[in-house]
């Protein structure tokens, strides 16, 4: 679908119908603008975001499988967002996230078009210094809330992984590696970023390059003088670091 | 722990009381053979001791409560308490009575002492009667005021779980996301724009109304229910499926108000809402015996993270009807990875609209508006 040089492509993400409808009348009086996809979930989101890289895209928040956000989390180039959501609770977290703005359902025709009027200064100045987007997830968490699952894209495909089913992580250079059933996943992120948004009482760094999800634990090994072993549940062995030992034993008393 | 050994005053009034009984004693016992002052110092320190030992009825009374202790254990029981109490009481007696003719250096009065000690015997006896009399009266105060503090504890729950109900009622993002579907329809299809504002008015219309009362039929809930469930239709399309199972008969239950509206609102928020290819929402109602049965199901995504203020609904659910029978209302909940099954059972009591009118106004007083924090408003 070629488009005119200068059109702002847009793509449109609501679950429901008629908040989809809604948005598209709005923008069909805006004839800089123009709408080249509307997604009704996380996943489809992801992937036509990921196939038509618009310029801009109006995110519902509560949306089937991935959030709103859990959709920005994933997005490699993310574009200007514009969260529409009846729920007022996520606004500060919005903006955390570099969203252009923040509009509540019901939208009217004038905040609308002030939302506009932000989206073309934004896409009109210099591109904004992006931080990467899982740091960014992590940063917008509430202070209290922890990471309920770790999404990873394997390609095209999207790994959503619930925290308790996570049994270990090691750090890989730029990436974590995820162990789970038995399998292991490659994220795009460092192990501290990880940590940092996992429930401590669950997750404890037991060594430099190592999460471990206590409930795995079967036993600790001494090998030698000050340096032990973790063995897991299923007989896989782990470093543990002294300083390790000490978070492991505050936690496990 | 004694009651009685909870404020020194009561200790002092009880000793008072026992001092009292003492000169009592000493009048009986004096004696021409004898100066009063010896009478004294042999009565006044027994029956301190005594009074002591009486309070061991307290003991005795509540192993052996008076409802449910047959007749032959309560006269054992409390016969060979008073036995044992007024035997000590006579060896102690005794005892007492050998110490003093050395202190005083008075020979033995055989007589006497006989006359004495089988006094303290029947006094013994008459004493710890009372002392399990009054016991018993005490313990029965004692339980009619825990009675008393429960029931005025189990209705201030229920009232409580009643006003959360009733400001849980009006979802607010239920209705700001109802306004935007207006909103939408207004430009595309007003003649449906203008039967969801209908729809939208008569459903709040029905809720406040319902509210306001203490019991409503069933009927009455699975109409407002079906109000609700046509709004949503319009959000969510063909996302939403409904089927229902309504025993014939059952509209005519009484139930307390909005009690299935917020589950059938958790039902669309998780087997809807938060599915991809949405779902069947089932409402089920029956007899067994003389049980009302209401369940509400809906599939579930395995993979969806616990929301916050889930299970809160519920539990206020529970809480309304344990206030309502403790013993035969209560909640069932079926928790499986892909299924969400929550059954309600209560005792069938007909509706009778009669009775109600009467009531309604109480029940509407109670309900003054009252801000609720946002967090608590949409806690369903």
């Amino acid at each position: 679908m070629p488009s005119d040089a200068g059109r702002v492509r847009t793509v449109i993400v609501d679950d429901e119908a008629p908040a989809r409808a809604l948005l598209r009348e709005y923008l069909s009086r805006h004839a800089d603008l123009e709408v080249v996809a509307e997604c009704m979930n996380g996943f489809e989101a992801l992937k036509s975001i990921g196939e038509r890289t618009p310029d801009l895209v109006f995110l519902d928040v509560q949306m089937p499988k991935l959030d709103g956000f859990e959709v920005l989390e994933l997005l490699e180039n993310p574009p200007a967002v514009v969260f529409v959501t009846a729920y007022d609770e996520y606004a500060l977290k919005a903006f955390e996230v570099h969203a252009v703005d923040y509009l509540l359902k019901p939208v009217g025709r004038e905040r609308f078009d002030e939302a506009l009027e932000r989206v073309r200064a934004r896409l009109a100045g210099p591109p904004q210094p992006t931080a990467a987007p899982a740091a960014l997830a992590a940063a917008a968490r509430p202070p209290g809330q922890h990471l309920e699952r770790v999404l990873v894209k394997d390609g095209a495909n999207v790994h959503v992984i619930p925290v308790g089913r996570m049994d270990w992580a090691r750090a890989q250079d730029d990436y974590v590696e995820i162990h789970s059933d038995g399998k292991s996943h490659l994220k795009q992120q460092t192990l501290a970023d990880l940590a940092a948004t996992l429930d401590p009482a669950r997750f404890v760094r037991i060594h430099r390059s190592v999460v471990l999800n206590v409930e795995r634990l079967a036993r600790l090994e001494l090998i030698a003088k000050d340096s032990r072993m973790a063995v897991l549940k299923d007989g896989r062995e782990l470093p543990v670091s002294r300083a390790g030992y000490a978070r492991l034993k505050e936690l496990l008393g | 722990m004694h009651p009685l050994f909870v404020g020194r005053l009561r200790i002092a009034i009880y000793l008072g009381l026992w001092l009292a009984i003492a000169a009592m004693l000493a009048a009986q016992l004096a004696n021409p053979a004898r100066p009063f002052g010896q009478t004294l110092a042999f009565v006044v320190p027994l029956t301190l001791v005594y009074a002591f030992a009486c309070l061991s009825a307290w003991w005795v009374c509540r192993s052996l409560p008076l409802a449910s202790t047959s007749p032959t254990r309560l006269f054992t029981g409390l016969g060979g308490a008073t036995l044992q109490a007024s035997a000590a009481w006579v060896v102690l007696g005794g005892l007492w009575a050998a110490a003093l003719g050395r202190l005083y250096n008075v020979p033995q009065n055989r007589p006497l002492l006989v006359h004495d000690l089988s006094f303290l015997a029947a006094t013994g006896v008459a004493l710890y009667l009372q002392s399990i009399a009054v016991h018993y009266l005490l313990l029965t105060v004692e339980t009619a005021r825990a009675a008393e503090r429960r029931l005025l504890e189990s209705q201030v729950t229920a009232r409580e779980a009643e006003l959360k109900a009733l400001r849980a009622q009006l979802n607010p993002h239920f209705l700001f996301n109802s306004l935007n579907s207006i909103s939408a329809l207004t430009g595309s299809d007003p003649e449906a724009a203008r039967r969801m504002c209908q729809g939208l008015g008569d459903f709040l219309r029905q809720s406040l109304a319902l509210g306001a009362r203490e019991r409503v039929s069933l009927g009455e809930e699975l109409a407002l229910a079906e109000r609700y469930l046509a709004i949503e239709q319009i959000r969510f399309g063909e996302r939403l499926t409904v089927a229902r199972e309504v025993e014939p008969g059952v509209e005519r239950c009484a139930v307390p108000p909005l009690l299935i509206q917020p589950l059938i609102e958790n039902a669309v928020k998780h087997g809807v809402a938060d599915r991809v290819e949405g779902g069947t929402i089932r409402i089920e109602a029956r007899r067994r015996g003389d049980q009302l049965e209401i369940a509400v199901e809906n599939p579930r995504d395995p993979e969806a993270p616990p929301r916050r203020g889930q299970g809160m609904g519920l539990e206020n659910v529970r809480r309304r009807l344990t206030a309502l029978d403790p013993r035969r209302a209560g909640l069932d909940v079926t928790r499986e990875p892909e299924r969400f099954r929550v059954v309600v059972a209560l005792p069938v009591v007909p509706f009778e609209p009669d009775v109600e009118a009467t009531r309604a106004p109480r029940a509407a007083a109670a309900r003054s508006p009252q801000p609720a924090a946002e967090g608590e408003r949409h806690a369903v």
